[in-house]
């Protein structure tokens, strides 16, 4: 029976495939479906997982165009690396240049549930490596490297490929003064909670103008992100201006905590 | 007065003794045989096999620990079983031989009412031609982070390989699994990423070549048949994030190996594509496979009866399915629930020393008929809640009666956690920290991979790093049994 493809936008399970136990008929059901959906949209292979079935098996197409039934592959060596287009089910209409290895060697059981390896290279090898891929619920994307990744996201969005665009990031050199700005919260919330064990009167001075150096720090470098912050989005033409409200926000959280810390530390830690 | 003996001193052992001891009170005994003088938490080995702990960091001294908690201490090993007692006596005894010094080979009897055993494995370095020394112990060819004096060893030899890269000599590591039916591949996963770490630090990271070899059938089944993991936002299974793990820090690997010799500086390996190879190394670390310490069990006619009590493999058997057959008749409930020996009911075992009734990754094998599949892991937090359950059970016999209820612990319904540390670095290390739920798979209860996936996933980062630091100190702390132990969960 041919069988729907998933497709992207619709997620592929986050789950990995699992290896099929009972060789029966539904296990046969599953590979004449898989194989009636490759004959229907001309596929070289195609993996149980994206017919929605959570079985590790996957069919391809060898040399000769006969289907090979792959059930619970593994693949076991490599050699040599080739980059190749590629294009894939899951994203109709998109080839992308993706590395994979020129020479595999995998094991895997037949229908009958006999132990099988196979040794194979050029194209067989690569569709192969991308439909195990698939049984690990993963697409080429996770065989990208950051930069690609972004890039392809963005052609997934805008739906052309745009690599060049300018675009605003998910993630900014402005995030590190927050991590400072953290662990020095933390390092505060753990002073106060030690002075709560402590009773000497010289050690607890000493604790209190840590709590209200690191204050002042606190305060220095959330001024210091504020403006920061916003030079930074100004760097980004197609960053919004809903940036500023991110900004104001993050800010005033940091204060809120800093106020709750230096409240705390003024009524039970100050001797 | 009623006699609980407890074999060995490790996570189960020591659980169930301390435990025992301090629910039965004084008005029962509680005795553990165990062969070393310390404790020994094991996990942070591998900060002492890189040289960044020492070993009196990750050990203590027993004695003192078990006379305040009211345990009376052998420092010894147990030998064999009498649970009908002999032709002179009716009553169950242990046989033990003291490894003490100044005592050592010394043979004694312990009478018992109750006996868990809780021995962990024998490293069974010698299944694997030249990983052993013919005599039970690790050879020269390998190292190993398996015990504390093993990590130390280690870590001087790895100080002698990072001068050696200092002068200009490039170095091979190979580090992984020793033969094909190990566990514990989390373990030699820490230590390659801790050396790939301490090497970069070293600045000779650019001298050395990594490989890591093991028997697990894809990077990332960590004896688990893997999970996945939450990497920066993304989730990806822990094959694709192990690969990248790997490539990211320039690590080759083999997989689904069978390491099938050693020999000074070249492993030979068979792959599970039948593929027969060979892989040269300077410096080695090869998790041994485990098998029971060998204990005997002799009937009261002083018949041989090991085979009744323990599995082939030599550890104890429980009330475990042992007849489940084929991989696809597998199932959950296989797995035993009260750990208590089905031919004496007075035995009970715990941690590793219990007889799995089969492995929880698929069994494979080359084409050659050798299996190549990692074993049940069966350490950590399963042995603790594990070493819990066993002595709630056996107090419950002790104080209630006979027919008291045995307390459950299967672990096809309980999770497990682990941190796989790659870097000490306060700041600068990193950590896996993944749980799994249940450690065994329940293919009914959870039809596709056998587990929740809510609660089977992976996270790496520098908190799963200090998490890895925190349960160092809560562990430790722990079986010193300092003010608040109880609390402090397995």
């Amino acid at each position: 029976m041919i069988k729907d493809i998933v497709t992207y936008p619709s997620p592929l399970s986050v789950e990995y495939a699992t290896d099929v136990r009972t060789f029966n008929e539904n296990l046969f059901a599953l590979i004449d479906d898989l194989k009636d959906t490759m004959k229907e949209n001309n596929l070289d292979g195609l993996a149980a997982f994206q017919i929605g079935s959570y079985y590790n098996v996957v069919v391809v197409k060898d040399e000769n165009g006969e289907f090979l039934e792959l059930i619970n592959p593994r693949l076991i060596s490599h050699s040599g690396s080739v980059t190749t287009e590629e294009t894939t089910a899951y994203y109709p209409g998109k080839t992308v240049p993706i590395t994979r290895y020129e020479s595999i060697s995998i094991v895997y059981q037949d229908r009958d549930a006999k132990d099988k390896t196979l040794k194979a290279s050029g194209e067989l090898a690569i569709v192969i490596q991308r439909k195990i891929d698939y049984t690990f619920g993963a697409t080429f994307i996770q065989r990208m490297d950051k930069e690609q990744k972004e890039r392809f996201e963005l052609s997934l969005e805008y739906g052309v490929d745009i690599g060049t665009a300018d675009y605003c990031p998910t993630t900014f050199k402005r995030d590190k003064i927050i991590t400072v700005i953290n662990i020095t919260m933390i390092l505060m919330a753990l002073n106060f909670l030690v002075s709560l064990f402590l009773s000497d009167e010289t050690l607890l001075t000493q604790l209190w103008e840590y709590q209200l150096y690191a204050s002042f720090g606190v305060l220095g470098l959330n001024v210091i992100y504020f403006f920061y912050a916003q030079y930074e989005g100004k760097q980004y033409t197609s960053c919004t201006s809903c940036q500023i409200g991110n900004i104001i926000g993050t800010a005033t959280i940091s204060l809120i905590k800093l106020s709750v810390l230096m409240v705390l530390s003024y009524m039970f830690l100050k001797p | 007065m009623a006699r609980l003996v407890v074999l060995g001193g490790g996570v189960a052992g020591h659980t169930t003794a301390t435990f025992a001891a301090k629910w039965l009170g004084s008005e029962h005994e509680v005795v553990v045989v165990t062969p070393n003088s310390k404790w020994n938490w094991i996990p942070s080995n591998i900060w002492v096999g890189v040289g960044q702990m020492s070993k009196e960091e990750v050990t203590f001294d027993l004695a003192p620990v078990y006379a305040k908690a009211g345990i009376t201490y052998y420092q010894a090993k147990a030998v064999s079983l009498n649970p009908e007692g002999n032709e002179s006596t009716d009553k169950s005894f242990v046989t033990i031989e003291y490894t003490e010094a100044g005592k050592e080979g010394q043979s004694e009897t312990i009478e018992y009412d109750y006996i868990v055993n809780a021995t962990g494995p024998k490293l069974n370095f010698d299944a694997t031609p030249g990983l052993g020394d013919g005599n039970g112990q690790m050879g020269d060819n390998t190292v190993s982070v398996c015990t504390a004096d093993h990590a130390v060893h280690a870590s001087h030899e790895l100080a002698k390989a990072i001068e050696k890269m200092k002068g200009g000599t490039r170095q091979k590591f190979l580090i992984g699994t020793g033969h094909g039916m190990c566990t514990c591949q989390g373990a030699a996963f820490e230590y390659i990423f801790n050396i790939e770490h301490e090497l970069n630090k070293a600045g000779v990271r650019d001298m050395a070549d990594m490989k890591w070899i093991s028997n697990e059938s894809f990077l990332g089944d960590f004896g688990m048949g893997g999970l996945h993991m939450k990497v920066g936002g993304y989730v990806v299974s822990s094959k694709l994030f192990a690969e990248s793990l790997f490539a990211e820090r320039n690590v080759e690997w083999l997989i689904g190996a069978h390491t099938s010799k050693v020999e000074p500086g070249k492993v030979s390996y068979e792959l599970l594509d039948g593929t027969m190879g060979e892989e040269e190394f300077d410096f080695a670390m090869l998790i041994p496979p485990f098998a029971g310490v060998g204990l005997k069990a002799y009937a009261k006619d002083g018949a041989d009866i090991t085979d009744t009590v323990f599995a082939p493999n030599g550890f104890m058997k429980v009330d475990a399915n042992y007849g489940a057959g084929a991989y696809e008749n597998w199932k959950a409930s296989d797995w035993p629930r009260t750990y208590q020996n089905p031919t004496y009911a007075n035995m009970f075992a715990a941690g590793i020393a219990f007889a799995p009734p089969h492995i929880i990754s698929k069994p494979m094998s080359s084409p050659n008929g050798t299996p190549i599949n990692p074993t049940p892991p069966r350490t950590g937090m399963p042995s603790g809640i594990i070493g819990k359950a066993v002595a709630h059970s056996v107090c419950d016999l002790m104080t209630k009666g006979e027919n008291a209820h045995l307390h459950e612990a299967s672990m096809a319904e309980m999770g497990a956690a682990c941190v796989a540390s790659a870097g000490k670095g306060v700041f600068s290390g990193t950590a896996a920290a993944m749980t799994v739920y249940p450690v065994v798979p329940d293919f009914e209860k959870y039809p596709g991979t056998g587990r929740d996936t809510d609660y089977t996933f992976g996270e790496i980062g520098l908190a799963g790093h200090w998490i890895k630091h925190i349960l160092h100190h809560l562990f430790i702390y722990k079986a010193k049994l300092n003010p608040g132990w109880t609390l402090i969960p397995e």
